[in-house]
C-alpha cells in the first residue's frame, strides 16, 4: 500500500510544479484547495464510522480517557528539545531553532511565521524542517509503526489532525483514531503560542 | 478546523448507531480517497515554489534537526504512554 501512497505524492508534486510553472493556477487552487478538504472530509467521516462501529475502539478509547492528552505534550517537548539539542550540535542559535520545531509539522504556519520574526532564512528553516516532518510521517510509516504503535503519531505531530491521519489510522488501526486527531489538533492550536512564546526569549 | 472536527463527529455517531447492523467494508473505499488526498497534498507542495526554493539551502541543517527532533518525539511519546499504562 505504500507504494501507491508514495507514488501518489511523487506525482502530485510532480504534476503541482508542472502546473505551477506552465498550467492554470485556478485548475492549482482547485486541487490543492478544493479536491484536498473534500478528500479530507470524506475521510474523517469515513474514519469516523469505522470507529464508531467498532465496539472495541470505543471501549479502548473509554479506558484511556483524558490520558491521552499526554501524547501531544510528549511531541512538544520532544520537538523543542529536539530543537535545542539539534541547535547545540550544529552551532545554531537556540532560540531560534526551537520556533523552528515548535511548528510540530504545521509548516504553512511554522515558514512564514518563523520568516517574519527572524527573516528570510529561518522562514525557509521553518518550512523545511515542517514540511519534510511531514513528509517523513508518511514516507516511513510502514517502519516507523514497527518501533511502537504510537511512533507514527509522535513523527505526525500538528498533522495527525489532517494529512497524515488517514495513512496512521490505515497502519495503526482504527483504534487510534482518537490519539491520533486528539494530538494533532492539540498540537495545531498550540504551534502558533508556543512559537511566539519560544521567540519571546530571543 | 470545526470544519474537520464536524465530520468526524457525525461518522463516529453513525458508527455508533449503525453498530447492531451488519459489518461494513470500507477499507477499499478509504484507500481510493487516501490517494487522491495524498495526491492534492501533493500536488500542493510541488506548487508551492518558496518551499521547493529553499530545499537545497536549508536542507542539510533541516535533516539534521528532524532527526533530533523525531527521536526526542517517539522516546518522550513512548515514555509517556508507558506511564500511563503502568498506572492503570
Amino acid at each position: 500500500m505504500i507504494k501507491y501512497i508514495v507514488s501518489a505524492l511523487v506525482l502530485g508534486i510532480v504534476v503541482g510544479y508542472l502546473n505551477s510553472n506552465w498550467g492554470s493556477v485556478d485548475a492549482g487552487f482547485w486541487v490543492s484547495d478544493y479536491v484536498f478538504n473534500g478528500a479530507l472530509i470524506v475521510l474523517l467521516f469515513v474514519m469516523g464510522l469505522v470507529f464508531g462501529l467498532d465496539k472495541e475502539s470505543v471501549s479502548k478509547m473509554r479506558k484511556t480517557g483524558l490520558k491521552i492528552l499526554v501524547i501531544p505534550l510528549a511531541v512538544a517537548l520532544g520537538s523543542i528539545l529536539g530543537g535545542t539539542v539539534s541547535a547545540l550540535v550544529l552551532g545554531l542559535d537556540v532560540v531560534k531553532t526551537m520556533t523552528v520545531t515548535a511548528g510540530y509539522g504545521w509548516y504553512t504556519l511554522a515558514g512564514p511565521l518563523v520568516g517574519q520574526l527572524f527573516g528570510a532564512q529561518w522562514g525557509a528553516l521553518g518550512f523545511v524542517v515542517n514540511f519534510l516532518r511531514e513528509l517523513l510521517t508518511i514516507v516511513t510509516i510502514s517502519l516507523t509503526v514497527k518501533i511502537d504503535k504510537y511512533a507514527p503519531i509522535a513523527l505526525g505531530g500538528a498533522t495527525t489532525m489532517d494529512t497524515t491521519l488517514p495513512v496512521i489510522v490505515r497502519y495503526c488501526g482504527s483504534d487510534s483514531l482518537i490519539a491520533a486527531f486528539s494530538s494533532g489538533f492539540t498540537l495545531s492550536m498550540a504551534a502558533p503560542f508556543t512559537i511566539m512564546a519560544i521567540a519571546a526569549l530571543g | 478546523m470545526l470544519y474537520l472536527v464536524v465530520p468526524l463527529v457525525i461518522g463516529i455517531s453513525f458508527g455508533y448507531l449503525l453498530r447492531e447492523r451488519r459489518k461494513v467494508n470500507l477499507g477499499k473505499v478509504s484507500l481510493g480517497v487516501i490517494i487522491v488526498l495524498i495526491f492534492s497534498l501533493g500536488f500542493g507542495i510541488g506548487s508551492n515554489g518558496p518551499l521547493l526554493r529553499s530545499l537545497p539551502e536549508v536542507g542539510l541543517d533541516a535533516v539534521m534537526i528532524l532527526v533530533f527532533v523525531l527521536g526526542f518525539s517517539v522516546v518522550l511519546v513512548w515514555a509517556a504512554m508507558k506511564l500511563v499504562r503502568w498506572n492503570d
